[in-house]
């Protein structure tokens, strides 16, 4: 589904992806790990277009498209979705507007009717219920004078409506207590299905005690140094990324 | 002056002597006139009007609009239901498209029976008094003198004592100028119709009322005309008074208007200003918290493209104790639009617990539009409370990438933050019929604006 290959991103003459290869099959969760500074939200931004960044060398694919040709907005058409480490806040703008917006944008792109006003409040209450999300927030303009983790639930309720095919999510779980990161959880995992994939950005291996993934990757100053199961993200939480940096050597 | 300040006044003040000075405000009209005479028009070094280019309109030759009669049909484009109205076509009173409120004194200016001549005499000009522009030192203000000095007609509400009017007064200021306005050579019309609205308010103790003013042209294609309107608000102790000032001229159209409140003990003003239309406008208004507890709300929206300039000029000078003011301007520029706002708050010695509040904001949709704020505080009492802000900015272009990555495109998330800046003060209006109108106004502006833009 997504390739990312030799990947070379930088911004303001700083590089800070250096060959990043990446493959994500339909179904799969994956998660990319590494501390702050390894390029994990770039690689993220990149992903979903961030103008910001020039890419250098490599190549990114979405079901054989290059996403490089394509706008942001294009991308999310294609079933791209990016849950924002910082989510923006939108003053004078409707949550709930907003969101319909966004689900008829991407209809009208795909070719399919617009939903009207009673179809697009029936699926948004059915999908807020599904990721415990208070209608309240629906009401309020986007992510405008949210807490932290009601930006989060906020970017969890927007996949949840949009269905993306490959969804990134960048440091989700950063600044949520407890009870929140399982609500995050629990709506990735409600979302998990054969033809939807997931790329999950994280610093802590704490996220996927909840979200278990098939995959993981450990990023280290802009590539992959290594990549493996599930088992992979207890070994970095007992040792650390120092203990990669011999495998960074080698790579 | 100099002498070409001479050559410029000397057509309006042709237009005065050519007009009987008669009337319960005789006296004052020709103290208007004097005052006009002796200052002339400002020039390049006046700090206030520095930043305004009269050179269009002064440079022309000013005529009095002719008299247009105009029928409830052309009039109704720019009528609200669910509201008593007033109908103005160049200046002058149309009867047949009008419906006057009952149970308060609403009379043409220019009706020779002078229903509310009282009023008149008590209170029509009398506040401005000809020295109340929005200088440092209040001198006089040139359109406002020239408007008492020339206005035809108007309209005059006197709302009694106790009296809340569940209705909204909306009164409309048509233009219709003829055609024939003839071309200048440098471009500018040898000569320009004028039309000098009046507005007089006065609300008794403990009255409540809400005027909407709509200034439009009655063909939107019209070319230039000059609308130099005053309004004058008295707001007696404990009243409630709402105003709307919708501005959608033609885009050939020069207004310079001027307005004045005052306010008594514990009179609340709240006066939204909304410009879309006219080539070179300015709005300067002055209000004075003239009682304890005095509270003003002052807002404002323009939303300029194309060459279009705006500018407010304001001042809300604090003269008692516990008095409060708010303002909120923001203005949309795109093409080569410009636009200034001066803010004066003058917080007199007596006016402790002053809690004024001044806020302007203006979002650039092009590389060539040009807006400047100047704030401007003058304090003179020791415990207030006195805050300004103003901001110039672009578009958020982090607000812009995150909804172009939900899926949403560049040109309608462009719009969806536009109007998301502006509603902030259109929303404000809660006269249904007034907000839809203001509503539809911005996105016709805003994409009529887009198309001028820098587009990508």
């Amino acid at each position: 589904m997504l390739r990312v290959t030799d990947l070379h991103a930088k911004v303001e003459e700083q590089e800070i992806l250096k060959g990043v290869d990446l493959e994500v099959g339909a179904g799969e969760v994956h998660a990319v790990m590494g501390p702050n500074g390894s390029g994990k939200s770039t690689l993220a931004q990149v992903l979903a277009g961030k103008e910001d960044y020039e890419i250098t060398a490599g190549s990114l694919e979405l079901d054989g498209e290059d996403l490089q040709e394509m706008a942001p907005e294009e991308r999310a058409h294609a079933g791209l979705f990016l849950a924002f480490q910082y989510p923006v806040e939108i003053p004078g703008v409707g949550n709930s507007y907003f969101l319909k917006a966004a689900v008829n944008a991407n209809r009208k792109a795909r070719g399919e009717p617009e939903l009207d006003a009673m179809d697009f409040l029936k699926l948004l209450r059915e999908r807020a219920t599904l990721v415990d999300v208070d209608e309240a927030l629906l009401r309020r303009p986007v992510n405008d004078g949210f807490s932290g983790g009601e930006k989060k639930r906020n970017e969890i309720l927007q996949m949840a409506v949009l269905e993306p095919r490959l969804a990134v999510l960048d440091e989700t779980d950063s600044g949520l207590d407890i009870d929140a990161l399982k609500t995050v959880a629990a709506g990735v995992n409600a979302l998990r299905a054969e033809n939807r994939a997931f790329v999950v950005i994280t610093h802590y291996q704490r996220l996927l005690n909840y979200i278990v993934p098939d995959h993981v990757h450990v990023l280290l100053d802009g590539r992959i140094v290594r990549s493996g199961g599930s088992e992979l993200a207890h070994e970095l939480e007992e040792k650390g990324y120092g203990g990669f940096d011999g495998a960074r050597a080698e790579a | 002056m100099t002498s070409g300040a001479d050559n410029r006044t000397g057509p309006y003040l042709e237009l005065f002597a050519g007009r009987g000075a008669g009337g319960p405000v005789a006296a004052r009209r020709q103290q208007a006139i004097e005052r006009f005479e002796a200052a002339g028009f400002p020039g390049s070094r006046d700090e206030e009007w520095r930043q305004t280019n009269l050179g269009p309109i002064l440079r022309a030759r000013p005529v009095p609009a002719a008299g247009g009669a105009l029928g409830e049909g052309g009039a109704l484009p720019f009528l609200y239901p669910d509201c008593d109205r007033m109908v103005f076509v160049n200046g002058r009173y149309a009867p047949a498209a009008s419906s006057p409120p009952e149970g308060v004194t609403a009379f043409s200016l220019a009706d020779p029976e002078g229903a509310g001549s009282e009023l008149l005499a008590e209170h029509l000009g009398a506040s401005v008094d000809g020295r109340a522009s929005c200088s440092a030192d209040a001198g006089v203000h040139p359109f406002a003198a020239l408007n008492t000095a020339l206005f035809e007609d108007g309209v005059a509400l006197g709302i009694p004592a106790g009296t809340a009017l569940e209705r909204p007064i909306q009164v409309l200021w048509l233009s219709a100028p003829s055609a024939d306005a003839a071309a200048g050579d440098n471009g500018a019309p040898a000569s320009i119709e004028v039309s000098f609205p009046r507005l007089l308010v006065v609300a008794g103790e403990n009255s409540q009322a809400a005027v909407i003013e709509t200034f439009a042209a009655a063909d939107p294609a019209a070319g230039g005309y000059f609308v130099c309107p005053a309004a004058e608000f008295v707001c007696g102790a404990g009243s409630v008074v709402r105003h709307t000032r919708l501005q959608a001229d033609a885009a050939g159209a020069f207004h310079l208007g001027f307005q004045h409140a005052r306010l008594d003990r514990a009179a609340a003003f709240e006066s939204s200003s909304l410009a879309f239309g006219g080539a070179l406008v300015r709005n300067d208004t002055v209000a004075l918290l003239d009682g304890e507890g005095a509270d003003c709300t002052l807002d404002g929206l323009y939303v300029l493209a194309g060459s279009q300039f705006t500018g407010n000029h304001m001042r809300v000078e604090h003269r008692q104790p516990h008095t409060t003011s708010h303002q909120l301007y923001k203005g949309v520029l795109d093409g080569q639009a410009r636009s200034v706002f001066n803010g004066r708050i003058y917080v007199h010695q007596a006016a402790q617990k002053t809690d004024a509040k001044q806020t302007n904001r203006n979002l650039l949709l092009s590389k060539a539009a040009l807006a400047n704020s100047n704030p401007q505080l003058e304090i003179f009492a020791d415990d207030v409370r006195c805050t300004h802000g103003s901001t110039i900015g672009r578009l958020d272009e982090e607000a812009l990438f995150y909804l172009r990555a939900r899926g949403i495109g560049f040109e309608e998330a462009h719009g969806m933050l536009v109007h998301a800046f502006a509603r902030e003060v259109t929303d404000k209006a809660t006269f249904e019929p007034l907000r839809r109108d203001l509503e539809a106004r911005l996105f016709a502006s805003l994409n009529g604006g887009r198309s001028n833009g820098q587009g990508g």
